[in-house]
């Protein structure tokens, strides 16, 4: 009996603890009410969830509607919270992350008078056409990997570069062959050297594997690392300032570049630059589009046209790239949007 | 073949190992006195949060392992008291810690820091020593460890009365040996040691926690265990064998194939767990936990 009774309230006790916690009901004037479900990795990721939720952030500042936000601890709470969303009437339910896909088109069909958006997705229905409720926030991430490949291989020593991904999943491969065949247009003996932490959603939140990952890389050669790895990304910035900077010229040893937000500050100076994906725009205009009701269903491509996806250059990094490499990568840019260099999309293979 | 053997991999492979001794050794001290300890995983997380935080807090990690650890000590006297006192059944309380340690975590990060995913990262300065970029201070410690818990489990009166009351408690008592302190004291170390090496991924190896970075760490440590027959110096090798496998996984990710293509990474991700597999299966023999484990203690039965 005893033992039963230390079952139950460890059991308890983990239950209450476990539960996450969600906004509090507050009675505000809301033009619109706006709930969003956040990846594994939590809004303060310092990359992809983080530029979502400033997004949503400045939406709630300029255009005065209610935000509610999950971060769900586990894959299989993002159901119930869009649900809880949808049988609550909101006016636009947004999902940050591919993994969110499958889960949103089976809600998104049970309710379809409310409005959805997908960061990352992209949701058909059982006929295979877009459906009409639901936007598929998507990046052209392969663009910008090439530009800042073209950088990485113009600041580069050794001609060795390093790519370390996260989940093993082809939208990461995007960001890898973008990467590499920027980096093969200024440098055509350029060594890629690729590893990804895992193959399941603990890949992106283990650092010690990361800087680890980023460590082996370096060990083989590579100077200028590119991280698309979520949380666990944060350990190859870690790996790039052990190794310090050079006492001479001042300038870091190694280096490492951030992904989907702006990462140039996380360690000035080992930074080179970030690709950025502006997620934090793209759910800013949805939002803005449900509250003058010029929403709109199926796929919203944002490419290096629309500024969807760029590389970062602020005080941190300008003095890190020379200027003819940035009229270079410039010059890349416009070819890219007009067509002249295809850089290959891996997904779409 | 011969490039991937260099000095840095067996760098990285002590590494990847450090946090596995830390906490087989500290799972070492609770089983051999006779409580399973499933919860190391959770302990781990416990330690790495709270040495986060506290180091983030007041910018010294020794302070921060010290409140990593001292977290480490609470939960497993928590777990304790449900297995030894209450009697709980203790894969089942160890497994309800490891769930508990899954969410705890981001609710208090989520209202200290405003973000359920991770804590603040902690500037190079403030966090474990490193020496010649390759040897944490952390490494050092666990490798010394290794003596101490021989030293302690095997030339002690504490380390024989610990073996004893997990081989046969009733034997023990008998013999004027308090079971019940010996059980709690076992536990909590275990709580310390998986603690500390919870610490080394947060502020040693990383600069800050994100949630369930262990990302299984603990049950490797517990398989390391067992494969050591939960003795001290065969720990070592164990948990360096699953470092070293870990290491050597990472280079084998940019072998190309006879066809061009990268190996891929499920297949070298499987690597280790396999080779366990089949040295558990095949070459060491057979593993004897000792006999009263998992078995509550009470005097009137």
């Amino acid at each position: 009996m005893k033992s039963k009774i230390g079952i139950f309230l460890i059991i308890v006790s983990a239950f209450i603890f476990s539960s996450c916690g969600t906004s509090t009901e507050a009675q505000r004037q809301c033009n619109i009410r706006v709930g969003i479900v956040f990846d594994i990795g939590g809004k303060n990721d310092r990359s992809f969830n983080a530029a979502a939720w400033e997004g949503v952030q400045r939406a709630e500042r300029d255009l005065k509607i209610c935000l509610y936000d999950v971060e769900p601890g586990n894959p299989t709470s993002i159901e119930p919270a869009m649900r809880a969303f949808a049988e609550k009437d909101f006016d636009l339910i947004v999902g940050v992350g591919f993994a969110q896909g499958p889960i949103m088109q089976k809600v998104a069909v049970d309710f379809p008078k409310i409005k959805f958006a997908i960061v990352d997705g992209v949701i058909t229905g059982k006929d295979g056409k877009p459906l009409e409720n639901v936007a598929s926030l998507v990046f052209r991430e392969h663009e910008g990997s090439y530009l800042v490949g073209m950088i990485a291989a113009a600041k580069s020593k050794s001609g060795t570069l390093g790519f370390v991904g996260g989940m093993d999943i082809p939208l990461i491969h995007k960001f890898a062959t973008g990467y590499e065949e920027g980096a093969k247009s200024v440098n055509p003996n350029a060594r890629v050297l690729t590893n990804y932490v895992g193959v399941t959603d603990a890949a992106w939140n283990n650092p010690g594997k990361g800087k680890e990952l980023a460590l082996s890389q370096i060990d083989q050669g590579a100077d200028v690392i590119f991280t698309a790895a979520g949380n666990s990304g944060l350990g190859a910035f870690d790996a790039v300032e052990q190794y310090g900077k050079n006492p001479q010229t001042n300038e870091a040893n190694k280096f490492v570049i951030g992904v989907d937000s702006n990462q140039n500050g996380v360690k000035p100076g080992f930074v080179l630059t970030s690709m950025v994906k502006r997620v934090d725009n793209a759910v800013y205009d949805v939002v803005n589009e449900v509250l003058n009701n010029k929403f709109q269903g199926g796929f919203h491509v944002f490419g290096l046209d629309k500024d969807g996806v760029a590389y970062s250059l602020d005080d941190f990094n300008k003095p890190l790239i020379p200027q003819e490499v940035i009229t270079k990568v410039e010059d890349s840019k416009k070819k890219i949007v007009a067509g002249e260099i295809k850089v290959t999309d891996a997904m779409a293979k | 073949m011969s490039e991937l053997l260099t000095l840095s991999l067996f760098f990285s492979a002590i590494r990847l190992a450090t946090p596995l001794i830390f906490a087989a050794l500290g799972g070492m001290f609770s089983e051999r006195s006779g409580i399973i300890n499933i919860a190391l995983e959770g302990l781990m997380l416990a330690g790495a949060f709270t040495a986060a935080v506290a180091t983030f807090e007041l910018n010294n990690p020794y302070l921060g392992l010290l409140g990593g650890v001292v977290a480490g000590a609470f939960l497993a006297f928590i777990y304790a008291v449900a297995v030894i006192k209450f009697e709980a059944n203790q894969v089942v309380a160890g497994t309800a810690i490891n769930f508990l340690m899954l969410g705890l975590p981001q609710l208090i990060s989520g209202a200290v820091y405003d973000s359920s995913g991770s804590t603040p990262q902690i500037a190079k300065e403030f966090l474990l020593p490193n020496y010649y970029n390759s040897v944490s201070l952390a490494s050092i410690i666990a490798f010394a460890l290794i003596p101490l818990c021989w030293y302690v489990m095997y030339k002690t009166p504490f380390g024989l009365r610990i073996r004893a009351v997990g081989e046969n408690p009733a034997a023990a008592d008998a013999a004027g040996i308090n079971v019940i302190r010996l059980r709690y004291t076992g536990v909590i170390l275990s709580g310390i040691l998986a603690a500390a090496g919870g610490a080394y991924l947060s502020i040693g190896q990383s600069s800050l926690f994100t949630r369930g970075m262990t990302a299984g760490r603990g049950f490797i440590a517990l398989a390391a265990l067992i494969l050591a027959k939960w003795k001290p110096v065969p720990v070592l090798f164990a948990c360096l064998f699953f470092g070293f496998m870990e290491a050597l996984t990472i280079p084998l990710g940019n072998i190309k194939l006879a066809s061009g293509d990268p190996m891929p990474v499920q297949f070298i991700q499987i690597i280790p767990y396999v080779l366990t597999i089949i040295v558990l299966a095949g070459f060491i023999g057979l593993s004897r936990a000792p006999k009263a484990l998992g078995i509550p203690y009470n005097k009137e039965k």
